[in-house]
């Protein structure tokens, strides 16, 4: 018989039953806040929304040919915060156009198509700031194939300003779960070292130290944590994918669902299941702590 | 060798007892009998090392508990094993759970061993197939002697028992003679506290040594010079 106990996994010897109970429910909660992490991720709060709703239109001159206009479009496509450029030529812009204002063909009666061609540029979510706006702006407007830059720089600190705070919203209502995740945590270590206590009375007169108790207990929970949050949000980042691909629309909301395998969020999702670690572990110090004092 | 030096309790405003002397060898079975409120279960918890003595000091095997080191206090409480007086009992408890909380408390039992060793102590105190019982719904009787197999599931090499002849009842103490004088054959301690000793094991211990309120007795082991058996 060795001298050392083995104290790994003391709760789950002890009570199986109750912690049954609560790994189930821990597991679906970290099934929701996983889904909400993965999403708010991928879409970075509301910035995949307002990006897929913001263009800016370089409006080319009329003299510019389809060669020329291509070749802009390439270049611009390169810049870093553009996620994609499309070029329309008079012609599709001059159908785009009365698909927008149906009954004004005598316009073009007179005098040819009134419609110059156009570049469409979208910017990429991640890089929806009002620096990049303008940086994309500035260059475009440098160029002398582009007689005007439309980028909506009126509105467009607005727009970002309720998109930040959307994305703020967001984060702090999921903060929120996760600080709940620690109190209720806390509050169910401490229930459960104060249902045990006879059982760690029962150690400690047998020469199991306290402390040890107390840190094996507090590993116990940060491998558990880091389990369940690990399996919750994998589970979330399932259900996830499977919304993403049969609901398509849900995509200019949250993003494709690629974007789930990206090694950032694989990297954060990871990053999170961390932090859950931490907070298990502190909640099963904090509630040992308070269940020894008596406090609550 | 449990040695205590001149020890002395304080309580509830008054000298319980002081200057007691007390040496429990190695290998044997001890019987120390007291009256009611004579501070019994306090001498076994503090030659436990569980309550530091008012005055004087606990020596084992020349080592002190309460002065000397803290690690090694801790190592004598991993080998002894304690069956306490039957109080209430913690109704969430089943005879199963006194026996995986003692194996926790040893560690390094194989869960194979367990119920193997579990299975054979159940049956040598009386109680065969009750591992799920609950120790709420037990007799007295019934619960010493699953806490008392508890505790042996460990093997521990001194073992502290109060009210535990007493709390077993007059038909299990043949199994209990038999089981202490065996533990002590094998070279374990067994130090029982109890009111009174049972007549027979008293005839067969011969004199006691009178300690404060207390009279100490060495049980016979078998092939130990035994001055007799009960009975």
């Amino acid at each position: 018989m060795s001298g050392r106990p083995s104290l790994w996994w003391i709760d789950w010897r002890l009570s199986r039953g109750p912690l049954v109970r609560e790994t189930i429910g821990r597991f679906l909660f970290f099934c929701l806040l996983g889904f909400a992490l993965l999403s708010l991720l991928v879409s970075g709060g509301a910035s995949r929304f307002l990006s897929e709703r913001y263009a800016i239109t370089a409006v080319l001159r009329a003299a510019v040919s389809p060669a020329e206009a291509e070749g802009l479009t390439r270049k611009v496509a390169a810049l870093p915060p553009v996620r994609s450029a499309a070029y329309r030529d008079p012609e599709a812009a001059w159908k785009e156009f009365l698909r927008a204002y149906p009954g004004l063909d005598p316009l073009r009666g007179a005098g040819g198509n009134p419609m110059p061609g156009y570049i469409e540029i979208r910017i990429r979510p991640d890089r929806f700031s009002g620096a990049d706006v303008d940086f994309v702006a500035y260059a475009l407007r440098s160029v002398p194939l582009v007689e005007q830059v439309l980028a909506g720089e009126e509105g467009l600190p607005r727009l970002l300003r309720a998109g930040r705070l959307a994305s703020r919203v967001g984060w702090g209502i999921f903060g929120a779960f996760l600080a709940g995740f620690f109190l209720v945590g806390r509050l169910q270590e401490r229930a459960r070292a104060i249902s045990l206590a006879g059982d760690f009375a029962f150690l400690a007169e047998r020469g199991v130290p306290a402390g040890r108790l107390a840190v094996h207990r507090a590993a116990g929970a940060a491998v558990s944590g880091f389990l369940l949050a690990a399996a919750g949000t994998a589970a979330g980042g399932g259900a996830l994918f499977l919304s993403l691909r049969y609901f398509p629309f849900l995509e200019g909301v949250v993003g494709p669902p690629s974007d789930l395998l990206l090694p950032r969020t694989v990297a954060a999702a990871v990053l999170f299941s961390c932090g859950v670690a931490l907070l298990s572990a502190a909640a099963s110090l904090l509630g040992w702590r308070a269940a020894r004092s008596g406090r609550k | 060798m449990i040695e205590g030096f001149r020890l002395g309790v304080f309580s509830r405003g008054t000298t319980l007892w002081d200057g007691l002397d007390f040496e429990f060898g190695d290998a044997a079975a001890w019987f120390v009998a007291g009256p009611p409120s004579s501070g019994k279960s306090l001498l076994l918890s503090i030659l436990r090392g569980e309550r530091r003595p008012d005055a004087g000091d606990v020596l084992v095997s020349g080592e002190s508990l309460y002065r000397g080191n803290a690690a090694l206090a801790r190592a004598w409480r991993a080998s002894c094993g304690h069956v306490p007086e039957q109080t209430t009992p913690d109704a969430r408890l089943t005879v199963g759970d006194l026996f995986r909380r003692s194996a926790l408390a040893g560690g390094g039992v194989r869960e194979s061993d367990r119920k193997d060793r579990t299975d054979r102590l159940l049956e040598m105190v009386g109680l065969p197939g009750a591992l799920g019982w609950r120790t709420a719904e037990l007799s007295v009787s019934e619960r010493v002697r699953a806490c008392l197999a508890a505790e042996l599931l460990r093997g521990p090499k001194v073992l502290f028992c109060d009210g535990v002849v007493a709390g077993a009842g007059i038909p299990c103490r043949e199994m209990l003679w038999g089981l202490f004088r065996a533990l002590a054959r094998e070279g374990n301690t067994v130090v029982l506290a109890e009111r009174t000793i049972p007549e027979r094991w008293a005839l067969a211990a011969g004199d006691a040594e009178p300690v404060g309120p207390f009279r100490v007795y060495r049980l016979p082991v078998p092939g130990g010079g035994a001055k007799g058996e009960p009975g």
